[in-house]
């Protein structure tokens, strides 16, 4: 890697640690994480429950798809946050002033946020586990992170979330402001894409969303929503990223800082 | 890159339309090393787009600025060659200013303590562990003016950098001005003082209406004629009075 995409990188780094945000949305997804495994958790078994049941693979790989809902959104608001962010705070200037090769700013937000969506994807992982690992042994449901292709799951879990963290750097390079990125992540995530995906009429075409892709990535189990396939799923949500993230490169170098 | 030509800024036919308005219109002059050149020209002249222009930050439509003879988006390291205080420099609220600028120090590969040296020689200090939230507006100008000199620039470029220092603080900055001058740097910077500018410029450049309307040492201008406002106000005089140029 040159040597100046690495400093650009320590910077964006240093960027992210030195306010405390990542540490409130990694929160909010630790909590939605927790909160959602455990109610998974008790309603196990039930008729109606939000999953199938824990003793089989299906079950399981349910369970740990929810820590994809709980880190993925969140990461793509850390980001959006990170990129637009620059332009909220006026900092941009200071940024493309320091490197006016504006590109390489952006190539290396998008780096520092795939890395961030990782680490948020790793400790909901670690949530959920810690959740819904002790209950379902002391229920007599002994579960194990490396049976029945959950690592899978959870490989997927922490691309996805990945893939969402550098789509929201990307979004909020193309958008070029915090409130209209994350407000607009928010409606797309959780009323658009829930509405559409749910009209099996035009699921030949909704389940290439990015939303939905990575529920097929993921496999999170939604009742009457057609998925793709994992792998598919994966290629298509990366798809988008790349192509926002590049929509978002070009118009931040075009772009008047006034 | 000749020895006359570091620091050296110089704009030539630079312009800029923002929709039918033209901010920047044919604006040609140039800001040589050793001396302090005042930017001046009333409300809506054109002075911030230019700077921003020179600083990379704002695409010309025609013409070209440049820093030591290249575009300041073309310098290998453009914070050696140019620091650049902004009207309204922002910060992060949540950050504090001496992560501010260890942010740009690890950006441009500069060592860490720099920071701290650049506050120390900002009277920043005391504050620079306290957050950007709740710095007065001359704290501001003074982090915006320790961004600056991180790189320890052969040029500086500064848009109202007065605006909300106390007049200890303006003193203070007309004598750090002062001094990068003399030590055969190059300072340009914009300001609506203009008795400040009558203290410190060696050359004015005075733009209206996104044009040039002179350029000269202050002696040139002044001579026999009183003092700068005079010159100012007549050279700058609109038609009509209030009505911006349309």
């Amino acid at each position: 890697m040159p040597a100046v995409l690495t400093r650009l990188i320590a910077a964006e780094f240093r960027k992210l640690c030195t306010t405390r945000l990542w540490l409130w949305l990694l929160l909010v997804s630790a909590v939605w994480t927790a909160g959602y495994t455990a109610l998974a958790t008790a309603l196990s078994g039930r008729p109606g429950g939000l999953t199938p049941a824990l003793s089989g693979a299906a079950g399981q790989h349910a369970l740990f798809a929810i820590g994809a809902g709980g880190a993925a959104p969140l990461a793509a608001i850390l980001a959006a946050a990170g990129t637009a962010g620059e332009f909220r705070h006026r900092t941009a200037a200071a940024t493309f002033l320091a490197t006016p090769r504006r590109a390489r700013v952006i190539a290396a937000k998008l780096t520092i946020y795939l890395l961030a969506g990782t680490g948020y994807g790793v400790a909901c992982i670690a949530v959920g586990a810690a959740v819904a690992l002790p209950w379902l042994s002391a229920r007599g449901t002994p579960l194990s992170l490396a049976t029945h292709g959950n690592l899978a799951v959870l490989g997927a879990v922490v691309i996805s979330a990945a893939l969402f963290g550098m789509t929201g750097a990307g979004l909020g390079a193309l958008l070029g402001s915090e409130i209209i990125t994350i407000a607009g992540l928010l409606l797309f995530l959780y009323v658009a894409e829930p509405l559409l995906s749910h009209i099996s009429a035009l699921s030949s075409w909704t389940l290439y969303l990015p939303g939905v892709a990575a529920d097929g990535l993921t496999q999170a189990s939604q009742a009457g929503v057609r998925l793709l396939p994992p792998w598919q799923g994966g290629l298509v949500l990366a798809g988008w990223a790349v192509v926002i993230a590049a929509a978002g490169t070009v118009l931040t170098v075009r772009r008047d800082i006034t | 890159m000749t020895a006359r030509e570091t620091g050296r800024i110089t704009v030539s036919g630079l312009t800029k339309r923002f929709g039918r308005v033209t901010a920047v219109n044919g604006l040609s002059f140039t800001a040589a090393p050793g001396a302090v050149t005042g930017f001046l020209g009333p409300n809506g002249a054109g002075k911030t787009t230019t700077l921003r222009m020179l600083a990379g930050l704002v695409a010309p439509d025609a013409g070209a600025a440049t820093i030591s003879g290249h575009a300041y988006t073309r310098l290998a390291s453009p914070g050696r060659e140019a620091g650049v205080v902004l009207e309204a420099a922002g910060f992060h609220p949540a950050r504090t200013g001496r992560d501010h600028l260890r942010v740009y120090c690890t950006a441009s590969g500069y060592p860490l303590r720099r920071a701290d040296e650049v506050l120390a020689l900002t009277g920043l200090a005391a504050a620079g562990r306290r957050k950007a939230r709740g710095y007065s507006l001359g704290m501001r100008q003074r982090l915006a003016l320790a961004a600056a000199l991180l790189g320890d620039p052969v040029a500086l470029i500064l848009d109202e950098p007065a605006n909300g220092l106390d007049p200890e603080g303006i003193a203070w900055l007309r004598g750090l001005l002062r001094d990068f001058a003399r030590s055969g740097r190059t300072v340009l910077y914009s300001s609506h003082v203009l008795p400040e500018v009558e203290q410190l410029a060696d050359h004015v450049v005075i733009v209206s209406g996104g044009r040039l309307v002179r350029q000269g040492t202050l002696a040139e201008l002044t001579g026999g004629r009183g003092g700068l406002e005079q010159v100012f106000l007549s050279l700058t005089a609109r038609p009509v009075p209030g009505c911006p140029p349309c």
